[in-house]
C-alpha cells in the first residue's frame, strides 16, 4: 500500500508498514527526536525512553483500526503489531521493527558508559517493547492487559 | 548521573566500554545474536498465491468426481409449474388466461393500477428516461430521489430518509451497517429471510427469541447483562440491537412494541423496525406500527421499510435520525453499490404518499375489511387462520398436518388451484427451504386489499369454505 495509489486492500493496517518510505520516515523520525532532545543531559535515555513508550502505545497497545474496514470489524480487536501483514510472522517490517528499539538501545547504552541507573531504565523500556513482539505472544494477553 | 558539563571525547566512551559491567556486556551479546537471527532467518511475505508442484495438481485433478451441472429435482417442483399472468396484478387478475379476482399480491392500498401513479410515472419516464445508469455517488442522484427521501422522512415525522433500490436489500444492508463481528442483536425466530440474509453479512452474534415472546427476549437480555458484568471492558464496545417487524409476513402478527420500548431502555439495546408490510397499512394515517401503538418514532432507532407493498413502487426506505440514516450513504451496501431507483418509480412512490396523505380513510377501510374476512373465515374445517385480525396479509394453515410437509403441500396446492378454477387468486407462502433457519409450516397467504368490495370478500370466504372441505375430507 503506497501512499496516493489506489488499492483493494480491505485493511490498510496490514500493508501500511510495507510502503515505500515508510522505514526511512520512521529512522528520520527518530533522528529528528533525538536532535530535539540533545539539549537535555540525559539525551540518549530519554530518547530510547520515548521511542520505545511510543512504539509500545500505538504498536502492541492500541487495538483496531483509527478507519472504518469493509470487512465487518475483523480487526476491532486486534492490536496494530497483531495485524500487519495479516498475522502473518518473521516478515522484513516485523524484523525492522524488532531490530530497530535493539539497535537504539545500543547506542543509548554506548552514550551513556553503561551506568548502571540508565542500564535499569533502558532495559526496562526495551523489554517492554520486544517481549510483544514475540510470534509465541501473538494474541496473547497476558495479567488481562488490554483483554477482550 | 551524568554532569552537565560532560566532554563526549571517544577515547573516554571506549575506555568506558572496556570497564563497563558484565552484565550488560552479557545482556548486548545476546541482543546481537538475536538479531544475527533476525538477519538471516528466512523472510515471510504475505502468500499473495499458493503454487502447487506439478504433482499435486495431478492429484487434485485424479480425485475430482464431477456432479451433474444441474441437481435432479422432481416434475412438481412449483418453479417448473408456475402460473402466467397476463396483465397487470391489479384487483381482476387474469391468470393462465382465467379472470380471477387478486387475493396473492401485497396491493394492499390498491395503488397498483392507479391512473394518478401511472400518469406520474409515464410523465417521469418521458422527462428522465427509464433507468439511472448509475449508483447514487455517481450521477445517479436525482431531483426524484432527494424529493422522495424528504417526503418520507416528512411523513414518517423522521429527521431523514435513505432510498434503496430494491426490497430485499433495504434491511439486508441496513442491518450489516452498523453491527458487526463482535456485536450482539437479538432477533424474532419469525424473522422474514431478508432479515436472515442481513444477519447473516452482519458475522454478529445472533441470538434468537421465540416468536412475540417478551418474557423469552427478558431472559436473553438478562444472561447477556450477566455476561456483560464479568466484562465490563469488553461491554463497553459490544453493540446490541433488537430486530423485529412490525407486521411479520411468517404470521401475520404484531410485534409488542411498547414491551420493547420498555425493554431497550433498560437494557440499554437499539431497536431496528423492519415495518415492510406495516407501514401504509397500520396506525391512523398509515404511519405504521409506531403510529398503531402511538409511540414516539424517536424510540425506535432505525425503522426499515420496502416500498413494494403499499406504495406498489420498487426499492425501500430507511428512516430515522439523521445521525443514524447520513451512516448508511457510505456503509449501506445497497446504497453505494448498487443503480439508484429509476426516477419512473420514484416519481410514482410520491404520487403515491400523496394520495395516502389525502385519503387517510382509507386505512380504517382496509381495517375493517381484515376483520371480516378473517370472522368470515373462522370455523373452516381442516383450516386455521393465522395471523391478527387486522392484518391484510394472513396466512391460512392445515389444522392437522399430515406430517410430511410435501404432502401437505400438495394439499394446500390442490386447495390453491381448486380456489383458481373458481376465480379467487391464492397463492402458499414459498420459502427456500433449505436456507431458513426456523421454517415455518406451510401455508396459504391470503391478501386483503382496499379495493376487494364485501360481496368479493363474501364469495372468496365460501370458495375456500368449499374447496377445503373437498380436499381435506
Amino acid at each position: 500500500v503506497n501512499v496516493g495509489v489506489a488499492h483493494s486492500e480491505v485493511n490498510p493496517n496490514t500493508r501500511v508498514m510495507n510502503s515505500r518510505g515508510m522505514w526511512m520516515t520512521y529512522a528520520l523520525g527518530v533522528g529528528l527526536l533525538h536532535i530535539v532532545l540533545l539539549s537535555i543531559p540525559v539525551a540518549w535515555t530519554l530518547t530510547n525512553g520515548i521511542h520505545n513508550l511510543g512504539m509500545y502505545v500505538f504498536l502492541p497497545a492500541v487495538k483496531g483500526t483509527p478507519f472504518e474496514t469493509p470487512d465487518q470489524g475483523k480487526a476491532r480487536l486486534l492490536t496494530h503489531w497483531a495485524q500487519l501483514d495479516y498475522g502473518v510472522q518473521f516478515t522484513s517490517s516485523r524484523k525492522f521493527f524488532t531490530i530497530s528499539p535493539i539497535i537504539l538501545y545500543f547506542l543509548a547504552s554506548f552514550y551513556t558508559k553503561y551506568d548502571p541507573t540508565h542500564f535499569f531504565l533502558n532495559t526496562a523500556a526495551l523489554l517492554s517493547v520486544l517481549i510483544p513482539k514475540m510470534p509465541q505472544l501473538h494474541g496473547v494477553r497476558i495479567f488481562g492487559i488490554n483483554k477482550c | 548521573m551524568a554532569t552537565v558539563a560532560e566532554q563526549w571525547v571517544l577515547v573516554e566512551m571506549v575506555q568506558a566500554l572496556y570497564e563497563a559491567p558484565a552484565y550488560h556486556l552479557i545482556l548486548e551479546g545476546i541482543l546481537i545474536l538475536w538479531i544475527i537471527r533476525l538477519l538471516f532467518s528466512k523472510t515471510y511475505k504475505l502468500q499473495e498465491r499458493s503454487d502447487l508442484t506439478v504433482k499435486e495438481k495431478e492429484e487434485l485433478i485424479e480425485e475430482w468426481q464431477p456432479e451433474p451441472l444441474v441437481p435432479p429435482v422432481s416434475k412438481d417442483h412449483p418453479a417448473l409449474n408456475y402460473n402466467i399472468v397476463s396483465g397487470p396484478p391489479s384487483h381482476n387478475i387474469v391468470v393462465n388466461g382465467k379472470e380471477c379476482i387478486n387475493f396473492a399480491s401485497f396491493n394492499f392500498l390498491g395503488l397498483l393500477d392507479n391512473p394518478r401513479l401511472k400518469a406520474a410515472a409515464l410523465a417521469s419516464l418521458k422527462k428522465y428516461g427509464v433507468g439511472t445508469c448509475g449508483p447514487r455517488g455517481f450521477y445517479g442522484t436525482f431531483d426524484v430521489h432527494l424529493d422522495l427521501e424528504d417526503r418520507l422522512a416528512k411523513f414518517m415525522k423522521t429527521e431523514e430518509a435513505i432510498i434503496y433500490s430494491y426490497g430485499f436489500a433495504t434491511i439486508a444492508s441496513a442491518i450489516p451497517a452498523y453491527s458487526k463481528r463482535g456485536d450482539i442483536v437479538f432477533v424474532d425466530k419469525a424473522a422474514c429471510f431478508a432479515i436472515q440474509k442481513g444477519l447473516q453479512a452482519s458475522r454478529s452474534d445472533i441470538k434468537l427469541f421465540n416468536h412475540n415472546d417478551m418474557d423469552d427476549l427478558d431472559r436473553l437480555l438478562k444472561e447477556q447483562e450477566i455476561e456483560d458484568q464479568k466484562n465490563p471492558r469488553k461491554a463497553r464496545v459490544t453493540r446490541r440491537f433488537i430486530v423485529v417487524e412490525g407486521l411479520y409476513m411468517n404470521t401475520g402478527t404484531i410485534c409488542p412494541l411498547p414491551e420493547l420500548v420498555k425493554l431497550k431502555y433498560k437494557y440499554k439495546a437499539r431497536i431496528f423496525l423492519e415495518e415492510s408490510l406495516s407501514f401504509g397499512v397500520l396506525g391512523e394515517h398509515g404511519r405504521g406500527v409506531t403510529e398503531h401503538f402511538g409511540i414516539d418514532i424517536d424510540d425506535i432507532d432505525l425503522i426499515s421499510a420496502n416500498m413494494e407493498n403499499s406504495l406498489a413502487s420498487i426499492g425501500g426506505f430507511c428512516c430515522g435520525r439523521s445521525f443514524v440514516i447520513d451512516h448508511q450513504r457510505l456503509s449501506g451496501q445497497g446504497y453505494c453499490f448498487s443503480a439508484s431507483l429509476p426516477p419512473l418509480l420514484a416519481a410514482a412512490a410520491i404520487e403515491a404518499l400523496n394520495i395516502m396523505e389525502e385519503n387517510p380513510d382509507i386505512f380504517a377501510v382496509l381495517k375493517e375489511k381484515c376483520k371480516r374476512i378473517h370472522n368470515a373465515l373462522q370455523g373452516i374445517s381442516g383450516l386455521k387462520v393465522v395471523g391478527e385480525s387486522i392484518s391484510p396479509a394472513f396466512h391460512l394453515q392445515l389444522e392437522e398436518s399430515t406430517g410430511c410437509r410435501e404432502r401437505d403441500v400438495k394439499l394446500l396446492q390442490e386447495i390453491v388451484t381448486q380456489c383458481m378454477d373458481r376465480g379467487i387468486a391464492l397463492t402458499q407462502a414459498r420459502y427456500l427451504e433449505k436456507e431458513e433457519k426456523y421454517l415455518p409450516p406451510p401455508s396459504i397467504r391470503v391478501v386483503v386489499t382496499v379495493e376487494q368490495t364485501e360481496e368479493e370478500l363474501e364469495k372468496a370466504a365460501t370458495t375456500i369454505s368449499k374447496v377445503a372441505q373437498t380436499v381435506l375430507l
